[in-house]
């Protein structure tokens, strides 16, 4: 059974048909094509198919497309404006956070959310809120350092 | 950085750091294709089994099923690296639990898992054997009834017909009886290792479609796009040029993506249906149907002087490679060349041993064999310097390699960056001053890894009517940054800036053959190709560039893609007119053409091992670590970490930064975290709940330390380090636990348990009397 549904997605609004059992993250994948929220472990573990729901990281894996209805969705996709990177993005490209880059988004994300509201956040704190989210590829260091680089350039005004 | 160069030793951001950074890249899991269908893969529920009848007409009454594949489907060929014992879906019999029985294609994803109930398999169970070492026993279950039969290369493999041993290989030196006659201490050890999971984020995931014609297009995530081609046309009994493979972007790899897989049910649904046909693993199915790390069992015993130089090593080396080889038989040949370590050892005695077993297939994983015999090597080195009262660094240093020193193998090294790298560690922990604190440990060890031989590649490098650079290989990025390495000796070689050169992705049908992203090798090998394509594509511009103006090649220059006359920056013309001129005007147009492969090889006389250049290269590195035990829980925290490798020369210090540092903690997480754990063949934990990997807050930066021993051979000196960064982290750790609390752990992975049974041990010895 498919019920219809209207997601607001990166500022735009899309009407769909979906079943009510349907994970945000197929539909963002399947129905919309916003392929830069990943598939990776399905079960709410590995953090790759992060997005924002009202400002706030979640796994779209894990949350339903119907329970979406209302909210704001933001995806990878949404993130740079006019073709111009969020800091964060910037960040991560010039730091050597990126490696195979399948988890970036929802690192990118998740951080974006935390810098929303924690403007100077310590190292530690980087680390705390990064934890739901895997890279087997950096070890972390450079994604922790590329979020508090980042961070900077946020408060000094050189990016949103 | 050497000032010598423009372009190379830069930490340039990678070419393609933005498209990953915005999300706007497509991995395997991301293709989609017009009338596309889904599959899932029927997998067997037994060890060791023969299939008496596989029943799926329910699944084909399923309305949205349109296809079904069984062995009997299948062409029968069987794949393998050097060994090809492999078919893509189960015949008569099958070797583990999770092997492909059938595959079913159906209108979507939902309705293919759903099918997968309807497929009903009767088995006629046969005798199973899960351990390498029982597996190695007369009367064991045989696994592969027919090894006789498979094919295999020569100077690689030494299979034993009827028993379980696909390759037996040695390695002699010296005379080892002598040897540990004349030591003052010899110390004997049995080490074990278990088996993990690569936990690449993004699972195997591929499109096929059966063309009309007979041809197969494949797009994969894979690492290693002709070996695919090659492994998928074997199978099939098909020309090679018949498949055509495309790479898309792969989100990590670390060894995992390298053989054939999904792709063979995919191509037999493709073939039946006429349709393209998308396959993914599920998570699970990556712990229970790819590949593992090899476990292994290692006895070494080994004899030094009393003033700590070695004398001789002795070592029995059992990998345990399941079900199928996997290249198995790969990894036993390059760990049997250098079982002691990066030391000078005159008596060596190395029996190697690659055996089957009724479990999931080990084969490549970052680091391949090599942290596991560095588990027993370094374990050794501890043992020796403990016996013999002497610093754990000082009895390395002793012994290291160094430049011309003489391998077990009979090679004269070359390229030996190693006791600086031992250095470099011991003072970024400040070794010589550290301080005691109770329950506070370093440990520092060394290590070492080959990049496998009878590997090749090959480059094109045009010149487009923009004057701009296109770069032709089937490199494959995992991530490494190979894409921007190769970029970079491009443009250093032209003359042009990185900006400059445009990267193709890897496609058979039009990029030139490679063996992959496999063995660290991509710098080394696929780099030289593009040096020389890339000079080979300068003596093109500098002779069309005389002519047009009207000087000789030899006193041009090219420098920011403009060729001028030296000393004459006036007359010049920039690379668009070269391009534009040769390629429209003149119909000439620029080409550069290069290959690798190293000829000077001497493969093992298979009697002693012995090969004076049995590897195109080494690759040397040491680690230290610093931990914390608590020794009321046996909880091991690791405080520091530092990580020093000898990459010849680092064409882009920012990316090995990153190998270094995302291997090191990919070997944190297999001494102290990751565990595949098995019962009768199953694996009873597959998935990230229970399989737990790195998070951020599992360990702390660590510290990458780049050492450069320029490599003869090497484009710009460089050699290979992604997977190099992962091997010493167990042994590291072991070293510093013995070091706080003085016990040694030598079966991995190292748990709580384990290191608070290691302290009772000890503490109810001391209470002995006597």
């Amino acid at each position: 059974m498919k019920y219809p549904v209207t997601l607001g997605v990166n500022g735009e609004s899309f009407e769909l048909l979906v079943e009510a059992h349907k994970p945000l993250l197929h539909v963002l994948r399947d129905d919309l094509n916003l392929t830069g929220a990943r598939r990776g472990c399905e079960s709410g573990y590995c953090g790759a198919c992060t997005v924002l729901l009202d400002r706030q990281p979640v796994h779209s894996c894990s949350v339903l497309a119907v329970a979406a209805v209302g909210k704001e969705i933001t995806t990878i996709e949404g993130l740079a404006v006019n073709r111009q990177l969020h800091p964060l993005q910037e960040a991560f490209v010039a730091d050597g956070a990126i490696q195979c880059g399948y988890c970036s988004p929802g690192f990118i994300l998740t951080a974006k959310a935390l810098l929303d509201g924690e403007p100077q956040p310590d190292s530690s704190t980087v680390r705390e809120w990064l934890k739901g989210n895997i890279c087997r590829c950096t070890g972390y260091a450079k994604i922790v350092s590329a979020v508090l680089n980042a961070a900077g350039k946020v408060r000094a005004g050189e990016g949103r | 950085m050497s000032a010598e160069f423009t372009v190379v030793g830069k930490s340039l951001k990678r070419v393609d750091g933005v498209a990953r950074a915005t999300g706007r890249i497509t991995y395997g899991v991301d293709m989609k294709l017009p009338g596309m269908l889904h599959a899932k893969i029927v997998r067997s529920e037994q060890p060791h089994a023969r299939v008496v009848r596989i029943d799926y007409a329910p699944a084909l009454r399923l309305p949205g099923v349109k296809a079904v594949v069984t062995g009997a489907d299948d062409p029968g060929g069987l794949f393998g690296s050097r060994m090809s014992d492999q078919p893509m879906m189960a015949h008569e019999k099958v070797r583990y639990i999770g092997e492909p029985i059938a595959a079913v294609a159906a209108v979507d994803e939902e309705t293919a898992e759903e099918a997968l109930g309807l497929i009903s398999v009767e088995y006629e169970p046969l005798p199973a054997v899960f351990d390498p070492c029982e597996a190695m026993q007369p009367g064991a279950p045989i696994i592969h009834e027919r090894m006789h039969e498979y094919k295999y290369w020569e100077g690689w493999c030494n299979p034993r017909p009827g028993t379980n041993i696909i390759n037996a290989l040695v390695l002699r030196k010296g005379d080892v009886e002598r040897g540990f006659a004349e030591a003052a201490v010899v110390v004997e050890n049995t080490y074990r290792t278990h088996a993990i999971q690569h936990v690449s984020m993004e699972p195997h995931a591929c499109v096929v479609q059966a063309e009309t014609d007979g041809r197969v297009t494949v797009w994969s995530c894979t690492q290693a796009p002709y070996l695919l081609r090659g492994s998928l046309a074997a199978a099939l009994r098909i020309p090679a040029s018949k498949v055509r493979v495309i790479a898309t972007a792969v989100g990590g790899g670390y060894g995992g993506k390298v053989r054939l897989k999904l792709e063979g049910p995919a191509a037999l649904l493709s073939m039946k249906t006429g349709r393209p046909v998308k396959m993914v693993y599920t998570r699970t199915e990556e712990f229970i149907g790819a590949v593992t790390r090899h476990p292994s069992v290692i006895r070494m015993t080994t004899g030094a002087r009393r003033d700590g130089t070695l004398l001789a090593c002795r070592a029995e080396v059992i990998l345990d490679t399941g079900a199928y080889c996997e290249a198995g038989e790969v990894v036993l040949w390059e760990v049997v060349q250098a079982t002691p370590g990066p030391y000078v050892v005159p008596n060596v005695w190395v029996d190697g041993y690659c055996v089957y077993t009724n479990r999931v297939s080990a084969g490549p994983c970052r680091g391949f064999g090599w942290p596991q015999v560095t588990w027993a090597s370094e374990g050794q080195m501890d043992a020796l310097a403990r016996e013999l009262k002497m610093d754990p660094l000082e009895i390395r240093l002793k012994n290291a390699f160094e430049e011309g020193s003489i391998s077990a193998s009979g090679e004269v090294l070359h390229s030996v960056g190693f006791k600086e790298c031992l250095q470099r560690v011991a003072e970024a922990v400040d070794w010589h001053k550290r301080e005691r604190r109770p329950g506070r440990g370093i440990g520092l060890i060394g290590f070492t890894k080959m990049s496998m031989p009878q590997t090749a590649s090959a480059a094109f490098v045009k010149l487009n009517e923009d004057g701009r650079i296109g770069l032709m290989t089937s490199a494959v990025d995992l991530g490494q940054g190979i894409s921007t390495a190769l970029a970079q000796i491009a443009a250093e070689e032209i003359g042009v800036t990185l900006e400059a050169v445009e990267v193709a992705a890897a496609d058979t049908d039009t990029t030139p053959f490679d063996s992959g992203a496999i063995s660290s090798r991509q710098t080394f090998h696929v780099g030289n190709a593009v040096k020389r394509a890339a000079g080979d594509l300068k003596q093109q511009v500098l002779a069309a560039a005389a002519t047009m103006l009207e000087a000789r090649p030899e006193d041009l220059e090219i420098r920011q893609g403009r060729v001028s006359v030296r000393g004459v920056p006036d007359k010049s013309v920039t690379l668009a007119q070269v391009g534009t001129a040769t390629q429209i005007r003149l119909g000439q147009p620029i080409l550069g053409r290069g290959a690798h492969l190293e000829e000077d090889i001497v493969m093992p006389d298979m009697a002693t091992g012995q090969s004076p250049k049995p590897a195109p290269y080494w690759k040397y590195a040491a680690q230290a670590v610093e931990v914390e035990v608590d020794s009321e829980t046996g909880k091991v925290v690791v405080q520091k970490m530092v990580s020093a490798h000898d990459c010849g020369r680092a064409i882009n210090p920012l990316s090995i930064e990153g190998q270094v540092q995302g291997g090191a903690v990919m070997g944190l997480g297999f001494a102290l975290m990751e565990e595949m754990i098995f019962d009768e063949g199953r694996v009873v934990n597959p998935n990230l709940m229970d399989y737990r990997v790195p998070t951020s807050t599992d360990f702390p930066d660590v510290e990458a330390v780049i050492v450069e021993a320029p490599h003869r051979d090497g484009p710009f000196g460089a050699k290979g380090v992604g997977e190099t960064s992962t091997i010493g982290a167990a042994a590291a750790v072991r070293s510093a636990i013995a070091d706080a609390v003085g016990v040694t752990i030598n079966e991995l992975p190292i748990t709580c348990e384990k290191v608070l049974d290691a302290i009772e041990a000890r503490t109810k010895e001391q209470k002995l009397p006597g």
